[in-house]
């Protein structure tokens, strides 16, 4: 039953590590990892009492091992690339124009 | 006691009366904002804040245009093109006019203060988007105190403030207009430190900042920021907690200063 319980969550952590380390969110991704792992060792210890196999192990170290990579990887390797900012420019342009007419009605009494 | 009494007053003079002696006309400064992730700080945006200069057919104002833009890897989760502008006089940095025209992740707001100092009020324009994509406007006139300013002039005021004449827990206050409403921002100095940034290692003031009324900054001493302590008083980082978790800014270039 624990057994169970240990695959059902590493599983579902290790899925949720590797979605998280391919996204920008790939921080958040540590926590599922560590959650991932742990429960992989738990499974491993009971299998190993029971003196059973389970395929499952291998697949959630496999997963853990792909989102910890991304995630390290990604971590030392910020990319700080600034979007498309053409329509910013435009509208910077426009306020630009729009302020100077604006300035042109509002009194201005201090001494320059 | 009377010492620092008249220290303090010292102090608040010279605050009310400060000139223009920071900024000059075609300064740049570059920031990267980081955002608290799991505990690991993730670069989110980048932040600009540039002056220039802007002629009209009566004078000569000056511009400080402050833009966020996110990372690229960010866009298609929530994209942020933010732009806040403020003209005021070069001399004594007195904001005649602010712009906010804001674009995050699909929801836009444009606001606008013309000023009229003679008669301590200004004229608003808010300016929201429809889902339809069309817009609509409100217009308000908003009474306001001697001192008032918005949000982009009270960040340029801030470096002309006269610190280096300010003991370790002198504080000032800041009326600021945001969302037409009158806002007080407490500034206090903590006092200096030497921390290493991207354009060298700085000795700068650190100053904490607070909201009256308001609790949109969280805790005493988890809004801060450090400027350097020159001449110049560029604002190399700045830590800030809000409800929704912390994150910082750092300077990462800062070019055409007046010093």
């Amino acid at each position: 039953m624990i057994k169970k319980l240990f695959i059902i969550l590493g599983f579902v952590t290790a899925i949720l590590a590797v979605v998280l380390a391919v996204t920008p969110l790939s921080t958040l991704a540590i926590a599922p990892i560590i959650v991932a792992f742990v429960s992989g060792v738990l499974v491993l210890l009971v299998s190993r009492k029971e003196k059973t196999k389970t395929k499952t192990i291998q697949y959630i170290f496999l997963m853990v091992i792909i989102a910890l990579f991304l995630t390290i990887y990604k971590s030392f390797n910020p990319t700080s690339e600034i979007g498309d900012t053409k329509q910013l420019e435009q509208r910077d342009e426009e306020n630009l124009e729009n302020s100077i007419k604006t300035l042109e009605g509002i009194e201005i009494e201090e001494d320059f | 006691m009377k010492q620092n009494i008249l220290l303090l007053l010292v102090f608040f003079t010279a605050v009310s009366t400060a000139q223009n002696k920071t900024i000059a006309v075609g300064e740049k400064l570059v920031y990267s904002a980081s955002y608290n992730m799991s505990g690991l700080m993730t670069n989110i945006a980048q932040v600009k804040m540039e002056t220039s200069e802007v002629k009209t057919s009566k004078s000569t104002l000056m511009r400080l245009k402050c833009t966020a833009t996110t990372y690229k890897k960010w866009d298609g989760f929530f994209k942020i093109r933010d732009l806040y502008e403020s003209y005021v006089n070069p001399k004594t940095l007195t904001p005649y006019l602010y712009k906010r025209d804001i674009s995050e992740g699909g929801y836009y707001k444009f606001m606008q203060y013309k000023y009229n100092h003679k008669a301590k009020l200004v004229t608003s324009l808010k300016r929201k988007k429809r889902k339809d994509g069309t817009t609509w406007d409100e217009n308000k006139s908003v009474k306001i105190n001697p001192s008032t300013k918005d949000i982009v002039s009270t960040l340029y005021y801030i470096r002309n403030l006269d610190i280096h004449k300010a003991n370790p827990g002198d504080q000032q206050n800041f009326t600021i207009l945001f969302d037409n409403q009158e806002n007080t921002i407490t500034l206090r100095y903590i006092g200096k430190e030497t921390i290493a940034t991207k354009i060298g290692k700085k000795e700068c003031y650190k100053l904490a900042l607070s909201i009256k009324g308001s609790d949109a900054l969280k805790g005493n001493n988890n809004n801060l920021l450090w400027l350097t302590a020159d001449a110049n008083k560029i604002p190399v980082y700045a830590t800030f907690k809000i409800a929704v978790g912390n994150g910082e800014l750092k300077i990462e270039s800062a070019t055409g200063l007046k010093h």
